[in-house]
């Protein structure tokens, strides 16, 4: 059945108003919030959201009734799951009024007096995951979360931190039952990737191009770190793959932080202009060597 | 678990981010890393539930965290009692 005067109920010649009373109704009605785990409520209330997507305001409703092609422009009401989806295997809002409530104790009393009162029984652990920055991952930082209870947490990112490392936080899991002692917190930390930079422990890692004229002639070449760019003396006569430190430009707390390791790799210019061959072919006369012999 | 921002979210739920701050104003939204903020599956969800009671139902701001109160007690309910029957 795809009619959706027919889902929801109406003539085809029912006005905007009387589309709106019955969907309200029918939504209502079907709404998986309403009735948590009811599988044919939740489809009912698919198929009575399409159906008001479609003829639900005066512009859908035209579109519709010409034939066109109906044109999901966001998620809508009936995709994504519903809210209690997201929340019947535990989910931060279900526990955000425990404390108000009583928070367990609540419950053991609503389940039971004398002869639950014995039960005990730990709470769970519960377990976050947090993106952090790069830069902010190598020079800590300080996020604040939600947890399960609704309260906030402040959470210390160490300088240093590594992509897979969790914090833990006593007793701010779930609470336990009678005298169960509450479960830990963990938040595992993703480092998030920055173009051109790499960790190694405390050390940051980057590619440095240099022209094959900077390589012969050393200099002084900009570089970015996490600080921002600094100037870098590159001596003469570096290869690919020469690598230079740059101390305490690194990973972790600032009176202890690692180092920028700097690869250089020589890059030759894109198009080989004639002269330039031309003075290579004069150098080569006077300079050539064999680098497989060295 | 994926983590959205405001712009994203309101895309994915077809709310504008005016009512979603809204929302988080009114602590009826509690985004998951409230730093930037950033909305995951859950809020995402429940911003959705909140447009549905406001606009569908004529929920109003008064009676609206009632109403989300009520339901994630009965949430927790159910929560609980599973534990209890596992257990």
């Amino acid at each position: 059945m795809n009619d959706p005067y027919q889902i929801l109920g109406v003539s085809k010649t029912a006005d905007q108003d009387e589309i709106k009373k019955s969907y309200r109704k029918l939504a209502k009605k079907y709404h998986p919030d309403l009735n948590p785990g009811n599988k044919e409520a939740e489809k009912k209330f698919k198929a009575v959201s399409h159906a008001f997507d479609q003829i639900g305001t005066a512009e859908a409703r035209a579109k519709f009734d010409r034939g066109e092609e109906f044109e999901q422009q966001y998620q809508s009401r009936s995709g994504g799951p519903s809210f209690y989806d997201t929340q019947h295997d535990g989910g931060r809002y279900s526990y955000s009024f425990g404390d108000e409530m009583g928070g367990a104790d609540f419950f053991e009393n609503l389940f039971g007096g004398a002869r639950h009162r014995d039960i005990n029984f730990p709470g769970e652990d519960i377990h976050y995951k947090m993106d952090v920055e790069f830069k902010e991952a190598a020079l800590g930082t300080e996020k604040v979360i939600s947890l399960t209870d609704g309260k906030s947490l402040r959470v210390k990112i160490p300088a240093g931190i590594e992509s897979g490392k969790k914090l833990r936080f006593k007793g701010k899991g779930r609470p336990g039952i009678g005298q169960g002692a509450a479960g830990d917190a963990y938040v595992e930390i993703n480092v998030k990737p920055l173009q051109g930079f790499s960790r190694k422990g405390k050390d940051i890692l980057s590619e440095l191009p240099i022209s094959f004229l900077d390589a012969i002639t050393g200099g002084e070449i900009e570089v970015p770190t996490i600080d921002g760019n600094i100037m870098m003396t590159i001596p003469a006569g570096v290869s690919t793959g020469t690598r230079l430190r740059i101390k305490g430009r690194g990973a972790g707390p600032a009176d202890n932080r690692g180092h920028q390791i700097v690869e250089l790799k020589i890059v030759m210019p894109k198009n080989i202009d004639p002269a330039l061959k031309e003075a290579a072919l004069n150098l080569k006369d006077q300079f050539n060597y064999n680098p497989r012999m060295q | 678990m994926e983590r959205k921002q405001i712009e994203d979210a309101s895309k994915i739920c077809g709310v504008p981010c005016e009512i979603i701050t809204r929302f988080v104003e009114e602590e009826w939204i509690l985004p998951v890393d409230q730093t930037t903020p950033f909305f995951d599956s859950e809020d995402i969800a429940r911003i959705k539930l909140i447009w549905e009671l406001h606009n569908d139902f004529g929920v109003n701001d008064e009676a609206m965290p009632i109403i989300l109160h009520l339901l994630d007690q009965l949430n927790r309910m159910h929560l609980e009692l599973e534990r209890f029957r596992i257990h």
